[in-house]
């Protein structure tokens, strides 16, 4: 399965239609990349830009910020904003010389965000950048993994393109480098790629033609498609062949009888009907896959709808666990 | 078992046409798409607003109503879901429906036809036009697009013409910048921002851009360091350039901001049965008793619908034990599943119901729908006509 083409980058760049589960992929794919690496002292960074404390709320920790925390072994976590990345990298570039402790405060990052919009995400890709290209002094990378959870894909192409955007406005100084650093970053397809999360629904795939086209036209790298949200089959072959013919009301009365519940003519249909609708929704879905895979050219790896009242650590335990059985058949 | 009904659930017509209009509720939106003028659908991303405003406008257009939906969203859904092939600025007949009107906001060419009517005089339209800062600010810095939501609004509203517009929001992150964002362009417009570390010496905007490029003052410095003094000199520029038009940008969003407080305006709240969406249109609900504008309702999108009532009387354990008991062969087995699915599906009705009640607590909005996952998507007019039959009745 080509699916196991998912690992090849660092850092995976988790976008997808509002709603059809981006963060819930993000925070699987980051459980699964730490079991994935079990054995070997690994890392692994799941990231959070728009400061929503989506991940503090799923995996029941405390808020999230600019500290990289390690909340399960192996795995950190951490929320990016603007002002913190650039006074750090001010730092960074100048030293601890005065202009940059001038420059700290929220009121000149509003202002210098403002002048040049892209700049706020030049500032957040800028830190993963750091994050990825930072070294323990054994001269191993300090993160195997890093996974960002993105704007959803009406905001993608803008977000992605600030950066080069960037470079052509602002011709020198700290901020012009740091951004030609984050574009060599999200170009290089053995670096970065961009993880599509979809639905089989009609509106999130067609979402989903568009934004291959969009991503690829500015030169990044796709990687399979996540499909979320997929139902399973609840009846095999035969047994759907048999409902959708051989097994009527009276029949499903008769067979219920026989596991000791009587049920009236009427709620017999209606228990047949539940199956049916199940079968009608699974064929809506099958089309939808094939329609995918007609348009778009990308290996697929399908995680299952998980019920519960919560979303919280044992549902995304279930998805890694798909998202393993997908990419490392394997283990 | 029971699965009590909850508010503004209706059981899953058989024909679903006349069943729904037969259990119609006094709590659906009947009377928003028969009376209100302008309809605004919020709700955070995903959740259906789209497909939600035109089954509302299809809906006061069936009543005889010229109306207009506008929709902001890039993916072209509106197009699919009317089955137009494109959508412009304006607004468009839609074939098939007497009096229906859609249109796409195009945020750029909205906010290059404002600079032109507004402007001063034709030169002066073509700085601004031309200046790199207002590229810019006018095809993708975030509240822009919400503003000129708010200005089309305005044109649509000044026209007259229409009886009915139902608005669609921006796939916003929170409900609560369609409020806010045209507020905070207006502010920025102002130049308030630039204004606090500019005032010294500066009285009027027009040596604004000379200072901003001679970079005075160590803030001005700093920035052009971290900016590039380019940066700056396109955005001292384009104030210079738009001097004495921001009082006019103030005003449309604000007398915008006072049409969406009378009664004759009403905002329908969308959320899907998942906490993160449920707590977000809580939220906006919130918000908009604070701020004194006519909540509609809520519609809860794309629940599953309740078991059929003849199912209603089953005993959870009964059902569990029959389906225990059944392994024999392909019907049996089958059966047992048939049975099985039933209880799950008892299992979310009864969580999604949970949550609904939860997110809704204690705020009681005067209409509540809630619209099942449908077997099929929506993507024609037949597709939202039967949305609409659960939002209001037939007219
Ligand atoms: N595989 C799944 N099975 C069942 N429910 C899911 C699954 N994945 C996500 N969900 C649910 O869908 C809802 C939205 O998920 P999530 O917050 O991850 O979406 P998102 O794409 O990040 O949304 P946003 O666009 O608001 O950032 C949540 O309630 C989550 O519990
Ligand atoms: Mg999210």
């Amino acid at each position: 399965m080509e699916s196991t083409r998912l690992w090849e980058p660092r850092v995976l760049i988790v976008t997808g239609k509002g709603g059809v589960g981006k963060s819930s992929v993000a925070a699987a794919l980051a459980l699964a990349a730490v079991r994935r690496g079990r054995g070997r002292p690994g890392r692994t960074c799941l990231v959070e830009i728009e400061g929503r404390q989506t991940f503090s709320r799923m995996f029941d920790t405390r808020p999230w910020d600019f500290t990289e925390r390690e909340f399960r072994p192996g795995l950190f976590g951490m929320s990016i904003d603007p002002e913190a990345s650039l006074s750090e990298y001010l730092d960074l570039f100048y030293g601890a010389r005065r202009l940059s402790k001038l420059v700290v405060g929220s009121t000149m990052v509003d202002f210098a965000t403002t002048a040049a919009p892209g700049l706020k995400d030049v500032l957040l890709v800028g830190k993963v950048k750091e994050m990825e290209r930072r070294r323990d002094p054994d001269g191993r990378f300090h993160y195997d993994r890093i996974i960002l959870d993105a704007p959803p894909t009406g905001r993608i192409v803008n977000f992605l393109r600030a950066p080069e955007a960037t470079t052509e406005l602002v011709n020198v100084g700290p901020v012009r480098q740091q951004a030609q650093t984050v574009v060599d970053m999200l170009l290089d397809g053995r670096r970065t790629h961009l993880q599509l999360v979809t639905l089989l629904e009609e509106m999130p795939i067609a979402e989903t033609v568009d934004s291959v086209h969009a991503l690829r036209s500015l030169g990044v790298t796709v990687g399979p498609v996540v499909v979320n949200r997929v139902m399973p089959a609840r009846f095999d072959e035969e047994g759907a062949a048999t409902l959708a013919d051989g097994l009527g009301p009276t029949q499903v009365a008769g067979m219920v009888g026989r596991g000791g519940l009587a049920l009236d003519p009427a709620a017999a249909a209606a228990l047949r009907e539940t199956g049916l609708r199940h079968l009608r929704r699974l064929a809506l879905q099958e089309r939808m896959r094939r329609e995918l895979a007609a348009r778009v050219d990308l290996p697929t790896l399908e995680l299952p709808y998980v019920a519960g009242d919560d979303f919280g650590h044992r549902e995304l335990s279930v998805l890694a666990d798909a998202i393993l059985r997908a990419t490392d058949p394997g283990r | 078992m029971t699965v009590t009904a909850a508010p503004g659930v209706r059981p899953t017509p058989a024909v679903p046409a006349r069943a729904a209009q037969a259990t119609a509720r006094p709590r659906d939106l009947t009377a928003v798409v028969r009376g209100r003028r302008l309809i605004v659908c919020t709700g955070s991303g995903g959740v259906g607003k789209t497909t939600t405003a035109a089954a509302l406008a299809l809906g006061a257009a069936r009543r005889g109503r010229r109306t207009v939906v506008l929709t902001i969203d890039p993916a072209r859904r509106l197009a699919q879901s009317l089955g137009l092939r494109a959508l412009d600025n304006s607004p468009r007949p839609v074939r098939g429906v007497e009096g229906l009107h859609a249109m796409q906001l195009d945020m750029k060419r909205t906010f290059d036809d404002v600079v032109e009517r507004y402007a001063p005089d034709p030169a002066r339209a073509a700085r601004i036009r031309s200046n790199r800062f207002y590229e810019q600010l006018s095809s993708s810095l975030a509240g822009t697009q919400e503003y000129m939501a708010m200005e089309k609004l305005h044109g649509l509203h000044v026209a007259g013409e229409w009886d009915c517009i139902v608005v669609d929001t921006p796939p916003t992150r929170h409900a609560l910048d369609f409020l806010d964002a045209p507020r905070r362009l207006t502010d920025f417009l102002e130049g308030r921002l630039l204004k606090v570390f500019l005032a010294p010496g500066l009285a009027a905007g027009k040596t604004l851009g000379r200072a901003v490029g001679l970079g005075t003052g160590l803030f001005m410095r700093a920035a052009s360091r971290i900016t590039g003094s380019q940066v700056l000199d396109d955005l001292g520029g384009f104030f210079q350039a738009f001097e004495g038009m921001y009082d006019g940008f103030k005003r449309r969003a604000q007398s915008v901001y006072g049409l969406l407080q009378e009664p004759g305006s009403a905002f329908v709240v969308i959320a899907g049965p998942e906490v993160p969406a449920l707590r977000e249109a809580r939220f906006f609900l919130r918000r908009l008793q604070h701020e004194g504008m006519p909540t509609a309702g809520v519609v809860v999108n794309r629940t599953t619908p309740p078991p059929d009532p003849a199912l209603a009387g089953l005993d959870r354990g009964a059902v569990a034990a029959a389906a225990a008991r059944l392994d024999g062969g392909v019907a049996e087995r089958t059966t047992a599943q048939l049975l099985r699915l039933h209880l799950d599906r008892v299992d979310v009705v009864a969580r999604e119901q949970r949550t609904i009640a939860a997110a809704l607590r204690g705020l009681d909005p005067p209409a509540l729908v809630q619209v099942p996952l449908m077997d099929s998507d929506i993507h024609d007019l037949g597709g939202l006509a039967a949305v609409g039959r659960y939002l209001y009745q037939d007219g």
